[in-house]
Formats: C-alpha cells, structure tokens, sequence
C-alpha cells in the first residue's frame, strides 16, 4: 500500500515559484484523472494560496518511505510519487530536477499527518487561520464529485474525513483560532502602518471570493468610508457589494477608479495579472499623490510586481503579510501543543484504521480456509450421522462456525494490532507460515 | 527708558516672595534634563523591546520634564528679573523648553511619542550646553527686553522648534518609508508611528513653524530698526535667520512637488535641519568678537 502527498508551499517556495504551481479548477480535475488513469489509485488535489499539493494512494504498493509501510513493491511507489512530481513539474514549466528542489514528499504516517497539520492551520502562513478547512473540505468534495473513472475511494476519503473532524475539533477544543490574525486582517495592519486609521478611507477589493468576503468584513470594521467590489462577474460583484452597502463595478473601469482610491485589496482566481504597472501608469500619470496601498492576496497574483516601483505605490503580497502576521499570533502559539495533541490522537486513530487495511487479506484468508476446513469436516461428520433430525444438524453447523469464530476471534485482533504498532510485516509472514496462507495484494 | 520702566515693574512685583536661588534655578534644570533622559531611555527601551508606539510612562515621564523645566524658566525669570531670552545659555533652555511642548503635544494628541526618540537628545543636548554654560544671565544690554524682543525671540524659536519637530518626523518617515517599500518589519516599524502620521506632523510644524519664524523674523528687523537703526545684512544672526526662513520655503515646496512630495518635504525637512545646525555653528565660530548671537 502506498500513501503519500507530493507538494509545494510557503515553507518551501516564494510566491513567484508557488504560483507557477497553481492549476485551475479545470486544469486540478483533469490532472487528477491523468494520475488515475497512469495507475495512481486515488488522488485529491488541495490548492490554496499556500500550496499546491497532491495526495496520491495506491494499494498493494509499498513506498512513499513512511512508517507502517512496507518494502514490497517499494519501487511501484516511488514510480507513483515520480509521476505526481513529473505532472507538478509540467504544470510549473520546470524540468523535474528543477521542480523537486522545491517541492516536498512525505510518505505513509507522514502523508496524513501532514494533511492533519495543514487542515488544523497548524502548517498554514496564519497560524489559526479559519479559511484553510473550507479549502481542505473543498478540495476533498471536488475531487469526490469527479464522474467515472472515480479518483477518490476509501482511503482518501477516511484521510479527509478524519481530518476535517480533527480540525473541527481544534477549532473547538483550543483556542487556535481566537484573535483577528487572518491574511485580511494582516492586510489591514499593514494598512494601518501606511495611514493610521482607515477610517474614510476609500477601498477597491477585486474578486468576490470568500477571501474578499472577509476583505471587506475587515474594511467595514474598520471604518472604511467607501468599498468598491469589481470582478469578472457582475451579477456576484454587486451581490457582494450590496451585503456591506458598498457599490460594484466592472474591471474594465478599473482605472477610472484608482485616483479615488486609497486601499486596494486584490484576490481574484484570474489566471493573469489584473493589475498592470501599464493600467497603474494610465490612471495615475507619475504616480498617485498619495499613498496607494495594495495588497495582493491572490495566487497567481493579481498585481504585477512591477507596480511597486511607482513612487508612492506600497504593494504587498501573500509573502510579504506573513512577517506581519508572525508578531500578532503570540496568544495563538500557546495552544499549539494543545492542537498538536489533538492532531496526534487523529494521526493514530487514522493510522490504525490504514494499518489494518494491510491485514485485511490475510485474514480473510485465514478465515476462508478455516471455513473451508470446517465445511469439509462438517460434511463429513454428517454424512456418518445421517439419522440426525435436521434441527440436530443445524445445532452442529451452528456450533462448529461459533466455535471457529471464537478460535480465530484473538489471531484476527492480534494481527490488526500488530498491524497498528508497525509491526505488520513480521506478524503477517508467521501467519502465512502458520497457516500456509498464499500471498495477498494489500488494500 | 520704558524698558527699565518694566523691569522695576517686574522686579517690584515678585519682591513680595522670597526669589530662588540661583542653585535651585540650576537644579530644576538639572532635574528636568534628567526625566528627559529618562524619558529618551524608556523610549529606546521600547524600542529595542519591539514594543508597538510610545508607552504612557514615556509621555508621563515626558510631561514631569516639561513641567519642572517650565518651573525652572519660571524660576530664572524671578531670580534674575528677566525672561530666559536673553544670553545663549537661557536662549537654549527656552528654545529646549519649546521642542519639548511640541513633543509633549504630538504625543498626546498624534499619539506619535515614538518622535521623542530624535527630539529628545536635541532637547538634552541643549540644556547640556546651557548647563556648560551656566544657565544665567549675560550681562546683555538693556535694549534685549522688552516685550517686542520677546515676542521676536518666542517666535523665532518656535519657528526653530518647529524645524526640529520636522526633522524629527521626516527622519522617522523616510526610516518608515524605507521599511514599508523594502518589506522589512521589524522592530523600529513596530515602533514607529504610521507614515502618513508622520507626514501630517511633519507638514504642520513647517505649516506652523514657518509663520512663526517669518512673523519673528520681521519683528527682529523691525525691532533692530528701531534701535540700532540699520539692519547689516552681513550680520551671522540675519544670515542664520534668512537660512532658515529658505529652507522653510524649500521644505515646503518640496511638499507640493507632485507625487512622492511628501518623501522629498521630509527629506527637505532632515537635511534642512541639519544644515540650519551646522550653519548655526559654522556662524558662531567664524562670528567676530561681539556678534555672536542667540
């Protein structure tokens, strides 16, 4: 069996790197499907504006170098995480050497705890952030909704299941998520350091997303004087604009728009910069008289870099918020180990449920030659008592399967802990010997 | 004559107490040096401690040093029957005396007490020099009193207190500006007000300071008219004065220059500053024997 996840993040990568990473919605499910198709078993793609990551799993494999996982058909998984590596390094226009000096693997037990850490935001930019579930719970139900052939089966969802219920319970059960310490909110502090208070200010915010949802929250708390909403479509633009007594436009009126405005916040999904230096320079000749802040929170970006080079333009991206953010999570980091517990609980839970997918064979095979046995003696025996009533030979069908049951009852919950502890392996080899079981694929 | 009519007046009127010591004059000026120290340390304090702003024992400490000073200048005023206008070593303490309520001012109503960190040690340096000095009289002529001479010397000086508070917060702006264009957090961005806070303070202390120091100025010309009745344009003073009065001018024009003006009036303001000092000393030592002034 071979669970691994194969990825890039902020903890690995630059923003300039990371969103060359970045796949469509499209683009994610048909990458997806490839996988599949190439032999992966089931795979689930989480994009956010952090990362780019894809975990695979593929059973009868070994591989991934993780713990719990065994040696055989190592190679066969490894060959699935070098497939993963190959497609993330074609979506990013590297070569594969180029691709894997940024990008992560982790194998087995390290695969789902690290997909416990990111959906616990114990991994993200924003230590406690709130956004990260939704965006594991999105990635997960997109990929579960794909049509045959179906790339999610039983493992990855029990991975994303249990995760999702472990960082529900974070957020719950500790105090990871108190404080105001979300992207938007750094934005906002930034904002601050350019002009004090916000109030009667004037913002633009580009995208209609749940980012800039909490964009405007944030600006409204603030005391932001008047919020403008532009995005692709209207219809979501004047909907969002409406909920915070803002007004919406198009982005073709973007530039009519930059002399009036004082904050600009940009978190579209568009594939290309929104933004230009071009569009700045041809609302603003020689640059606006006052500051403009930008903050560009959208992975690709929105803005292109070289707008910061105009005088009084503050441009900042996703990087660039998180040396703000890492002051204000003091209160946050205390509950760390309270959350790393609870993840740890998660971890093993989850863990002893895959460790026992390995035993699975093996024990229906213990069973079904057990069964076999009794059959052959049962049948035998009956064939000598024929006088018996047939109550009386259902007493005896009866009585030889509970005792079968209550024989095998101890080897069967022997082996899934032994599976559990690590210990697989050598416990599934002496049962074979034991019982001359055959081999079996795992999973 | 009516000169030393108002100073009998003066003099009449506080005979009534007993007058302070020239000990205790220089004492309470020695105290109020002290919590402006005090103050300048708890402020690098914060600072290096990578607090947010100004902490409220910094502004307090700052508002005991404006206090005592303000008693130490009253108390040199009733023990020598004059205003501290007069000699460099009063001249310095008045002019200390007025950065330091500016100071006070913008970090209670700006909230910007983190300024205090470049106008404090200029206030201290001041009143070290005074200290040096010794802060009494010095035997001025009877023609520096009056209440046309004060007025031109208050003004002046707030002119020049006004100056220093520019400086003071075109440093911290241009210090800011680089943090927030270079995406470097740390603690000095932390600690130091907002950029366009900064900007604003800057802006009014020029807008203030430089009709101050334009209304002294005139009176300074009018009041030399009046009793030395011509006015050398060689004189360092009016050199010193129109200097200023120019660099006020260009500060201020930086300001209006379009885009980025408000990063070219605080560098304006800094290297205006600097070079009004180094003119001030330059002046001073090249100045013949009888013409030094302030």
């Amino acid at each position: 069996m071979s669970l691994a996840v194969v990825g890039i993040s902020h903890h690995t990568a630059p923003i300039e790197v990371r969103e060359r990473f970045v796949f469509s919605p499209r683009a994610g499910a048909e990458a997806l499907v490839r996988l599949t198709r190439e032999g992966v078993g089931e795979a689930v793609m989480l994009s956010t504006c952090n990362r780019t990551e894809i975990y695979i799993y593929t059973a009868g494999e070994g591989g991934g170098g993780g713990e719990g996982e065994g040696n055989a058909g190592e190679k066969a998984g490894e060959g699935r995480i070098e497939q993963t590596i190959e497609l993330l390094a074609r979506q990013a226009g590297y070569t594969i050497e180029e691709a894997r000096r940024c990008l992560y693997v982790h194998g087995g037990r390290n695969a789902a705890e690290h997909l416990f850490r990111v959906v616990t935001s114990l991994d993200s930019m924003v230590l406690g952030e709130a956004q990260i579930q939704g965006q594991v719970r999105a990635a997960y139900e997109q990929a579960a909704a794909e049509p045959p052939p179906k790339v999610v089966g039983p493992v990855l969802a029990r991975l994303f299941q249990t995760a999702l219920s472990v960082g529900g319970r974070v957020r719950s059960e500790t105090a990871l998520g108190v404080g105001a310490a979300s992207v938007p909110s750094a934005a906002i502090e930034l904002a601050k350091k350019v002009f004090g208070s916000l109030k009667g200010r004037r913002a633009l915010v580009l995208g209609a997303g749940e980012m800039s949802e909490l964009a405007l929250e944030c600006l409204t708390a603030e005391g932001v004087r008047t919020l403008v909403v532009a995005n692709r479509t209207e219809e979501r633009a004047r909907e969002l604009a409406e909920r915070v007594g803002g007004t919406s436009v198009r982005f073709d009126e973007l530039p009519a728009q930059l002399p009036t405005t004082d904050i600009i916040i940009a978190a579209t999904s568009a594939p290309h910069p929104v933004l230009t230096r071009e569009l700045v320079e041809r609302a603003l000749p020689g640059g606006p008289r006052h500051p403009l802040f930008i903050v560009d929170i959208a992975l690709p970006r929105d803005v292109e870099p070289a707008v910061d080079s105009i005088e009084n333009v503050f441009l900042y991206d996703i990087d660039d918020l998180y040396q703000v953010v890492d002051e204000s999570l003091e209160r946050r980091r205390a509950e760390v180990p309270a959350a790393e517990r609870i993840v740890a609980q998660g971890v093993d839970d989850f863990w002893r449920w895959y460790a026992g997918l390995q035993v699975v064979p093996v024990i229906q095979a213990l069973r079904q030659r057990a069964e076999a046995v009794r059959r052959t003696e049962v049948e035998h025996a009956l064939r000598r008592l024929a006088h018996l009533a047939p109550g009386d030979r259902e007493a005896i069908e009866v009585l030889t399967r509970q005792l079968l049951n209550k024989v095998l009852h101890e080897p069967t919950v022997r082996l899934k802990e032994a599976a559990a502890d690590g210990n697989a392996e050598e416990v599934l080899e002496m049962a074979r010997f034991l019982f001359e079981l055959g081999e079996e694929k795992g999973g | 004559m009516h000169v030393e009519a108002e100073q009998r007046v003066f003099l009449l009127a506080t005979r009534r107490w007993n007058l302070p010591s020239r000990n205790m004059v220089t004492a309470l000026h020695a105290l109020a040096l002290a919590l402006y120290l005090a103050s300048e340390i708890m402020l690098a304090a914060s600072l290096v401690g990578g607090r947010r702003g100004a902490p409220r024992w910094g502004t307090a400490l700052v508002a005991g040093a404006v206090a005592v000073h303000a008693v130490g200048l009253a108390a040199y005023a009733l023990r020598y029957g004059e205003l501290p206008l007069v000699g460099l070593a009063a001249s310095l303490s008045t002019l200390a005396f007025l950065i330091g309520v500016l100071l006070l001012g913008v970090a209670v109503v700006r909230d910007a007490g983190p300024v205090g960190l470049v106008l404090l040690p200029i206030v201290a340096l001041l009143l070290v020099v005074a200290h040096i000095l010794g802060i009494a009289p010095a035997g001025e002529p009877p023609a520096f009193r009056g209440l046309w001479f004060a007025l031109h010397v208050v003004l002046a000086f707030l002119g020049y207190a006004g100056l220093a508070l520019a400086f003071a917060a075109g440093f911290l702006y241009l210090l800011q500006f680089r943090a927030l264009k270079g995406k470097r957090f740390g603690k000095s961005f932390r600690f130091f007000p907002a950029l366009e806070t900064l900007d604003r303070l800057g802006a009014r202390a020029l807008v203030v300071g430089f009709p101050a120091l334009s209304l002294g100025l005139a009176l300074g010309w009018a009041w030399t008219v009046r009793f030395q009745r011509s006015l050398a344009a060689a004189d360092p003073q009016v050199i010193w004065g129109v200097l200023t009065w120019i660099i006020f001018l260009l500060a201020l024009g930086a300001r209006r220059s379009g885009a980025g003006g408000d990063r070219r009036g605080a560098l304006a303001s800094v290297v205006g500053f600097l070079i009004v000092v180094l003119a001030y000393v330059a002046l001073r030592l090249t100045a013949a024997e009888g013409r030094a002034f302030l």
